[in-house]
């Protein structure tokens, strides 16, 4: 891989991004670095390499443990030289004899304190401690054992992924410091003096009861046995390690899978990530048992009603019948009778079988992704003003802004790595605004910098956004070369005129949005001024019926206030899925063929035409929510769905039901018996990431590679299945590796031109565009112009339309659905983890006033009732919410909260309104109707999946 | 519960009322039958035309004036 470092040494301290360069000598070898270098980092460069134990290249220069003294001429005593910086012509010795004795007198002071007990030690072979005893010569212990020391002290065993041996500490402080300069969570902390000095989580409590996220900065940091993974201590020492990509949310971090032949020891977050640079978080770090849990389903199964039994049987036979089922139900009701929906957690290479399947073998544009239910507004939206439907930025982009506008995303639990970076810029002094209902973690950081929350009211971005722009143009604040450079100046002006009317100004809509209009003008004024200013949103921004709208406004304050082009700025939309992206990228929407190339345009459909070999249809196909309709209107009766549990994550689940009991064939291949393969016909085991090669697009466009570190416990990787079907179908797809795949996305999409597997392996990531006009990826886009017709961008009018879901006397409150740290989307991964201790139900959060007003405590059962349906589930009372608003997660299906949610969606994509559905709460004493009916169907469906001989459920 | 005509009717209202700035009825009908004619299937199309045909009474006039232009265009 091309890396300006060698990701897996140590250089004691981070990287001086200085370009002015100093040389020095040390050791007699001249070497040149950036000012501000550390004398250990530059002696390391040269491949000197300094003893150290308190200093680690992830974290700042400290200076306690004295191990790396050097000797610099002209200097008294023996300075640091992890805290002393590389100055020009400085002559440093690392080696001589008083330095050696100095070094094993400290060494010899560890040790007298340290169980000697090496060979049995789970870090036996990994541990720094015992290789600093072997680099410094310590040869004896004078101060003898029998002295006051630590080693009784109690282990801490609370976390279930990782364990704390107090008797080993050497209180370096690297897990304090990692936990506050790497997380930034501050959970940890040095408790006492001298002797009695001792790491501590929280309040002294157990890591488990404290602040920690568990998100493995500390175990990574610890350089000796005191924190250490679990598996570690059952497993060993791994042999080989395989560099990957994580699969749960859209950050993408890299990873090394640390194996025992086919057995994943630990997954350690990989320095040499681009999106990640070696951090983690307690789900891409520990959370991968589900991998091989009893749950996953390992041989092909069909049956021939929803109602019976499952029958394994052969691959061959499972194809063959999904096939013929297919082309009958095709021969019956005609070509548009079937579709297939695609995953956001499955590769691109996947995502790009699963539609070119369904256009090129079912001969229709019935194809959607669950990008749908989440950034499809996205997609619509960047593409009308800034000509494509992608972020602008890399995540390292946040480090160089001075003003973050968050709205509608909870970077620290959804997105938790590139969380912990804002953070860190944050502390370093950026202003932060946030735009949320709840008062969310990220507004808990320390900083230096000043922080506005606008606490709006569900369903009022549009209002928001407005008047945020409102401020921008009435108070002068646009960039106005930048809108006559790089802006379209009609629709500027379209768009200028709305805005600068009084009804968006932020006191005609403070009783709209419930934000106080001085907060909107100070928060528009902090953001306009800012040198650079950025804007990172989520599906609190696209799931609403006004999505795309918002999408848009977003987009046209950041052309207003000239934040596009460059680093530190940009419009930032945080991707939920791991490759949401990528399944947009690749065609998955039913108007689009891969690149957003739109499936009317004659000149790209030949392109396709030629290589695929067939007539491709020139209408748009079927979305998921008109896939439904269609479904229970009986003209749709045909689905494949890859990787995607529609029953559990799409609104409305009493409609999503009744579509999928109408249906004649569903094709459901997943790693487990999740909701939708309930009402499956055929059941295809489908493959962990572990267990397959190709590629994800993180929320940066970064395309990573996903490479096979277990052969897949059913025998075939996802795409291959996709090629039987297709095969079977008659119509032939023969690809022997995925890397073939993208040979293919390549010579079809002008934006991946430039993409394939040897460049992927080269540069470790490539973000797209890339082509002959980037060869190797475009980091930040529309640098120079924009990629619409003219090349600039386009302002677009956002007119605020109220939904039509609104609190009533009936429904008085507004339900809002959101995400937590320690699970994941639907749950069917993490549930089946030991992330349960963290969340193993979701509850609903109530303000105090509310709660009381309902005679409700914390705990009780509470009936929660929309237009839609009705759930229960238990009360957390919470002032993160405001008086008037409730919140729950969906990451248990028994939880039912998609049961309430409606079929209200966004005006242009059809995007769900997840975030704001008007509900009424009670007090209740059983589970809601559904509830019961769920849990007696999934005994049904547990039962007949065990009849089959196949792995019992949950 | 939508059925197939409910959700087509509601969907293309809800597209006129959102760009309901773009100007006249008629510069609203055509960024309404635009839309339709990228993103709906051909499915969703007859139907309109079909409910068109029978007078589109639950259609905001801007959605109306959209689908005649755009089946008159695909007639022309």
């Amino acid at each position: 891989m091309l890396q300006h470092f060698d990701p897996n040494k140590d250089y004691g301290t981070p990287a001086s991004l200085s370009e002015k360069q100093v040389t020095l000598e040390i050791d007699g070898v001249e070497i040149s670095v950036p000012e501000g270098t550390s004398v250990m980092r530059a002696a390391a460069l040269a491949d000197i390499n300094i003893p150290k134990l308190c200093a680690t290249d992830n974290l700042e220069a400290f200076g306690s443990c004295r191990l790396c003294a050097v000797q610099i001429e002209g200097r008294r005593g023996t300075p640091a030289s992890c805290t002393t910086p590389a100055e020009q012509g400085m002559k440093v010795s690392t080696q001589n004899e008083k330095l050696a004795k100095l070094r094993r007198n400290i060494m010899e002071l560890y040790i007298s304190d340290h169980p000697l007990d090496c060979l049995t030690c789970p870090t036996n072979g990994d541990c720094e401690l015992q290789d600093m005893a072997g680099a410094v010569g310590l040869r004896e212990v004078r101060y003898g054992f029998d002295g006051a020391n630590h080693l009784d002290a109690p282990k801490d065993t609370s976390n279930p992924y990782f364990t704390f041996d107090a008797s080993k500490c050497i209180v370096c402080s690297r897990c304090v410091r990692a936990c506050e300069e790497v997380q930034g969570t501050f959970a940890l902390t040095i408790d006492g003096r001298g002797f009695d000095s001792k790491v501590a989580a929280g309040q002294n409590e157990s890591f488990l009861d404290s602040e920690c996220v568990s998100c493995g900065a500390c175990v990574q940091a610890c350089p000796t046995a005191t924190l250490s993974e679990n598996s570690l201590i059952q497993m060993g020492q791994p042999e080989h390690s395989i560099s990957t990509t994580c699969a749960y949310c859209g950050v993408g971090c890299s990873f090394k899978a640390e194996m025992k032949g086919d057995q994943l020891v630990r997954m350690v977050p990989d320095k040499a990530g681009d999106a990640n640079h070696g951090h983690s978080c307690v789900k891409g770090r520990f959370a991968f048992g589900y991998a091989t849990h009893k749950d996953r389903i390992r041989t092909p199964m069909i049956r021939d009603a929803i109602d019976q039994p499952w029958k394994e049987v052969s691959w061959e036979e499972a194809i063959g019948f999904a096939a013929n089922r297919l082309k009958s139900i095709q021969y019956e009701y005609g070509r548009e009778s079937i579709g297939g929906i695609t995953s956001s957690r499955c590769t691109n290479e996947e995502t790009y079988l699963v539609q070119k399947l369904i256009r090129a073998a079912f001969g229709n544009n019935n194809t959607d992704t669950c990008a749908r239910v989440c950034h499809s507004p996205t997609g619509y939206g960047l593409k009308q003003t800034l000509g494509e439907s992608a972020g602008t930025q890399t995540f390292d982009s946040v480090m160089k802004s001075d003003c973050v506008l968050v709205i509608g995303a909870n970077p620290t639990d959804a997105h938790p790595v590139f969380g912990s970076l804002m953070r860190r810029r944050l502390r370093q002094g950026a202003s932060l605004i946030v735009a949320d209902p709840r008062e969310i973690d990220i507004l808990k950081t320390p900083h230096l910098g000043d922080s506005v929350h606008l606490p709006l009211r569900p369903g009022t971005n549009v209002a928001l956004i407005n008047a945020l722009a409102h401020v921008v143009i009435t108070e002068g604040l646009e960039d106005t070369d930048f809108i006559a450079k790089r802006c379209e100046p009609e629709a500027y002006a379209k768009w200028r005129a709305f805005i600068a009317e009084s009804r968006n100004a932020p006191e005609a809509v403070e009783d709209v949005t419930g934000v106080p209009a001085e907060s909107v003008r100070q928060a528009a004024r902090t953001f306009a001024n800012a040198p650079n200013a950025s804007i990172y949103y989520g599906l609190g921004v696209t799931e609403h019926s006004q999505g795309s709208t918002m999408v848009m406004g977003i987009a046209n304050l950041a052309l207003a206030t000239g934040n596009i082009g460059r680093e530190g700025v940009g419009v930032n939309p945080l991707r939920g899925q791991n490759n949401v992206q990528g399944s947009c990228d690749m065609g998955s929407f039913p108007h689009e063929l891969p690149g957003y190339q739109h499936v009317a345009d004659p000149m790209v459909r030949s392109r396709f035409e030629k290589v695929w070999g067939v007539t491709l249809d020139d209408e748009p196909g079927l979305r998921i929510p008109n896939m439904f309709d269609a479904a229970i209107a009986g003209h749709f009766r045909g689905l494949y769905v890859q990787g995607e549990d529609i029953a559990q994550s799409d609104p409305n689940t009493q409609h999503v039901e009744a579509a999928l009991r109408a249906l004649d064939c569903l094709i459901v291949q997943d790693i487990f018996l999740n909701e939708t393969a309930k009402f499956a016909h055929v059941l295809l085991p489908g493959s962990t990431f572990l267990e397959k090669n190709g590629t994800f697009t993180n929320a940066e466009r970064r395309i990573n590679r996903v490479r096979k570190v277990m052969p897949p416990l059913s025998g075939k990787e996802d795409w291959e299945v996709t090629v039987d079907l297709a095969n079977a179908l008659g119509y032939p797809m023969n690809y022997s590796h995925p890397s073939e795949i993208m040979d293919e996305i390549a010579l079809l999409t002008p934006t991946f031109t430039g993409v394939n597997y040897e460049k992927l392996d080269k540069h470790g990531s490539l973000q797209w565009p890339c082509n002959n006009e980037f060869p190797i990826g475009s980091p930040i886009m529309h640098v120079e112009s924009f990629p619409t017709l003219e090349g600039k961008g386009h302002f677009a009018v956002t007119e605020f339309v109220p939904t039509s879901e609104r609190a009533s006397r009936r429904f008085p409150l507004l339900l809002t659905t959101g995400r937590i740290l320690s699970q994941y989307n639907v749950g069917a991964q993490t549930r089946r983890t030991e992330n349960q201790v963290w969340h193993h139900e979701d509850k609903l959060e109530i303000h105090p006033h509310d709660a009381e007003e309902r005679g409700i405590n914390e705990g009780d059962w509470l009936g929660i009732s929309s237009r839609a349906g009705q759930t229960v589930l238990r009360a957390h009372i919470s002032k993160r919410m405001q008086p008037g608003v409730v919140y729950t997660t969906f990451h248990h299906p028994g939880s039912g909260a998609n049961v309430i949610t409606t079929d209200n969606s966004d005006w242009a994509t059809n995007c769900p309104e997840y975030k704001v559905t008007a509900v009424q709460v009670e007090k209740v004493s059983q589970p809601s109707e559904w509830q019961k009916d769920f849990a007696a169907n999934h005994q049904r469906q547990q039962k007949l999946l065990s009849e089959a001989g196949a792995s019992s459920g949950e | 519960m939508h059925n197939e005509q409910e959700r087509i009717i509601s969907m293309i209202n809800q597209i006129a009322e959102n760009n309901i700035s773009a100007g006249d009825e008629s510069a609203v009908a055509t960024i309404v039958a635009g839309h339709v004619k990228k993103f709906w299937p051909r499915r969703m199309k007859n139907m309109l035309k079909d409910y068109i045909e029978q007078g589109g009474p639950a259609l905001h006039p801007a959605a109306l004036q959209a689908g005649k232009q755009l089946f008159e265009e695909s007639k022309a």
